[in-house]
């Protein structure tokens, strides 16, 4: 039993103070959820605990493991409590475990060199802890070979398996389904009953809700609100917590539907695999003007491939794609799930929506009366997409869609890389410009509130059986 | 595993297919009498006129069509009959197993010496991107790379042979004589696999995997031993096979500089002599041999790297 407590811990870089001084204390058995949004600093402060801050950062304060106090700057010191005291969960486990190793090996690995055991004692050990998250048949598979959620699990043993008492966990659900969310709280909760001093970062309410204990709300490096998770959701007092919780998509107004006009495009029968992976077969799917259809189902159940597919930009092996008469190929337009990929890294937005005036031989006054309708400043045009705010610059990948006009506007999880409310603002947009124009979104998305208050109907793909 | 290798197979008998055409095309198109210059390589310059190249034309039926001859020769390697050299009238295929054996021996000490020495070199660098050492073995590295091989292997000749005459300078024995050769070939190779391994190694080392394997409380040294190592060694080993192509090159231009009877150096004798099966026979040993070393490392890589062994 330790408990965890940060004493005036701040995070320095070279222009200055990031993060200001925080004073925290997770005790055991009672998690601490620090909730806040990408650049609030949450991520830095788990990384000054566990010492693992970028050598051009420098932490400050004193951090209190237990009955030992040590200096923040000291991360040496911190490095040789690592997987016996202290231990972090990693962001994202699927890149973080060897590709190149099976998950036993990576197991066994901390009890052979941190406990010093030999290797048969630290195979077993490695088997024991794997078998008791349910993954004993999953031993020789490589990190390539196992789910998501499988290799979370595999990762929670290599972090549990030396013995730490206190338990650092950053961005645990970071990329991860609604169903697979919801199994890492269920594990992390468990370890807080068997009594861990858990400290969780996250963007995620759903999470903090799900685990209880405390809740510290973090803004622009400083903590603006603390105290027991159910008290403060229902009853936040910070202006920003406020905002964060209405931003949430449970909490957002359904939008409001018209009747749906003729079909912008219709497929029948559509059918695809990848090698022997049948993605799905035998799908019919039709969206008539003005008409919004949520696309949900996990990940890898051919989403993406059934929206490309509309589109015309990938082949169905089997059934038909027809665009309505007199449609160009343009009318059917993409929003991308990554907006940094979808564009030239080099050339300026400027230079990339010129690009597509040109192309397109588009009048330049519509576009700057479009981009003032997006809210984007006219002071962006000169930056490269890199140089903008994720929010922003899928607006202005909204904006270069919007240009050509499109009856029909695929959105393929338009929000999934945005904070929650950059993700309200965006979607309130896109609701006002499917309002405005009267064309056809279809919405991929893995998030089913959003799914349910944003579309007048869905389509749920679902994992197929057959295939190997 | 199966697949690999049955697609190398496949891959060699086209290059046997293309190499044959490709040699019997450009041979015809040099410029010159083909049946003077076989004389010329049978009885030396000085004894050739035309008596003796129409003997030989009509000996080797020179004056038939070209697609005959083209046939003639596909025909015969279909049997896996090289043919007879028209210079020294042995047959090719015993000629060639004497030269492949020094070029093998030649290309297997440059390989080692090259992995033995720029890989790690390229780790070591890794440690301290950015540092002086590091600039250092770039700006090294770009240097050695833009230097043909003639030139690297004419130093080496004039320093070790020449001035402080420790080596041979050329010819075929014991170790002594393969040291030089082998060494320019490997410089060559060692400058750009040193800065692959440097490049995949800060590439690791930024890796999340790496992170958590030290956050799990491992010691820096089986962080590198056991997770560093062998992920950066993938790319390393995948280039290998690119760089297979600037050691098949680099054996006929060091083989004729070191006088080192190789396929390499048979290769250009067998070109100015216009000895048409041999250099077929010659190109093909070469062709099949980038094959082999390709089929090599692919199985390397499919040894290092798991996620290659997916069925597609």
């Amino acid at each position: 039993m330790t408990m965890l407590a940060l004493d005036e811990v701040a995070v320095h870089g070279p222009q200055g103070r990031i993060v200001a001084p925080a004073t925290l204390r997770v005790e055991p058995g009672v998690p601490l959820v620090i909730l806040g949004e990408t650049g609030s600093g949450k991520s830095l402060l788990a990384q000054a605990v566990m010492g693992t801050l970028p050598a051009e950062l420098h932490a400050t304060g004193a951090i209190r493991l237990g009955a030992d106090a040590l200096p923040a700057r000291d991360t040496a010191g911190r490095r040789a409590l690592w997987g016996r005291t202290l231990a972090m969960l990693p962001q994202e486990p699927w890149a973080a475990l060897d590709p190149t190793m099976p998950a036993m090996p990576q197991v066994a690995e901390v009890p052979r060199f941190v406990a010093g055991l030999p290797w048969p004692a630290a195979r077993r050990a490695a088997a024991a802890a794997l078998a008791a998250v349910g993954l004993a048949p999953a031993e020789r598979r490589f990190p390539f070979q196992l789910s998501g959620g499988m290799c979370q699990r595999v990762a929670l043993a290599a972090t549990r398996i030396a013995g730490a008492p206190v338990l650092l966990a950053d961005e645990p659900t970071k990329g991860l389904d609604a169903a697979l969310r919801d199994s890492v709280a269920a594990l992390l909760a468990e370890e807080v009953a068997r009594g861990a001093t858990l400290l969780v970062i996250t963007h995620d309410i759903a999470l903090a809700r799900a685990l209880g204990g405390e809740l510290a709300v973090m803004l622009e490096g400083e903590i603006v609100e603390q105290g027991p998770v159910a008290r403060v959701l229902a009853a936040p007092e910070h202006p920003y917590t406020r905002r964060l919780l209405a931003a949430e998509p449970e909490a957002w107004a359904p939008w409001p539907h018209r009747p749906a006009g003729a079909a912008v495009v219709e497929g029948e029968g559509l059918a695809k695999r990848y090698g022997p992976q049948r993605l799905f077969t035998g799908i019919d799917l039709a969206l008539g003007a003005g008409e919004v259809v949520a696309l949900t189902g996990p990940s890898g159940t051919g989403k993406s491939t059934l929206g490309n597919m509309l589109l015309g930009l990938v082949p169905p092996d089997a059934g038909t794609v027809r665009r309505r008469g007199g449609l160009s190929a343009f009318a059917l337009q993409k929003l991308y799930q990554d907006p940094l990929a979808a564009f030239a890294p080099a050339m300026t937005l400027g230079d990339a929506l010129a690009a597509v005036i040109r192309r397109h031989r588009l009048d330049p006054v519509l576009a700057t009366r479009l981009r003032d309708r997006l809210r984007l400043a006219p002071a962006l045009l000169a930056r490269r997409p890199d140089q903008v705010s994720g929010g922003e610059l899928q607006r202005f990948a909204l904006l270069r869609a919007l240009l050509l006009d499109p009856a029909l506007l695929f959105a393929d999880e338009p929000t999934s890389r945005l904070d929650l409310v950059t993700q309200a603002e965006v979607m309130e947009l896109l609701r006002e410009v499917v309002a405005e124009t009267g064309m056809a979104l279809l919405l991929v998305t893995h998030d089913a509130a959003m799914a349910g208050k944003v579309a007048r109907r869905g389509m749920a793909l679902r994992p197929e059986t057959g295939g190997a | 595993m199966i697949r690999a290798v049955g697609a190398r197979l496949l891959q060699a008998a086209l290059v046997a297919m293309a190499v044959g055409v490709a040699c019997f095309l450009m041979v015809r198109l040099l410029p010159g009498d083909m049946a003077y210059r076989v004389a010329a390589g049978r009885y030396g310059m000085d004894h050739v006129n035309t008596a003796a190249a129409e003997a030989v034309r009509a000996e080797l039926g020179l004056d038939r069509p070209w697609w005959q001859l083209l046939g003639a020769w596909l025909g015969d390697l279909a049997r896996f009959d090289l043919g007879v050299s028209l210079v020294s009238g042995d047959r090719v295929v015993e000629e060639l197993s004497v030269y492949l054996g020094h070029t093998l021996l030649l290309a297997v000490v440059a390989l080692l010496l090259s992995a033995l020495v720029g890989p790690p070199i390229g780790v070591l660098l890794a440690m301290r991107p950015g540092s002086a050492a590091d600039r250092t073995g770039l700006a090294v590295g770009a240097v050695l790379r833009a230097v043909p091989a003639f030139v690297i292997g004419l130093v080496l000749m004039m320093v070790f042979a020449v001035q402080l005459g420790w080596l041979p300078a050329a010819g075929v024995g014991g170790w002594r004589e393969v040291v030089l050769p082998a060494t320019t070939l490997a410089i060559g190779l060692a400058a750009v696999s040193s800065r692959v391994a440097r490049d995949a190694m800060v590439a690791v080392a930024q890796a999340p995997y790496l992170a958590f394997a030290r956050t799990k409380g491992l010691p820096e040294g089986a962080v590198i031993r056991r997770h560093a190592l062998r992920n950066a060694a993938v790319p390393v080993t995948a280039y290998l096979g690119v760089q297979l192509v600037t050691l098949v090159e680099g054996v006929v231009i060091v083989e004729t500089l070191f006088a080192w009877p190789g396929i390499g150096h048979a290769l250009v004798h067998a070109v100015v002599a216009r000895d048409v099966p041999m250099v077929q026979g010659t190109a093909l040993a070469m062709g099949l041999i980038f094959v082999a070393l390709n089929g090599a490392v692919d199985l390397a890589c499919l040894a290092i790297d798991p996620r290659r062994r997916r069925p597609a």
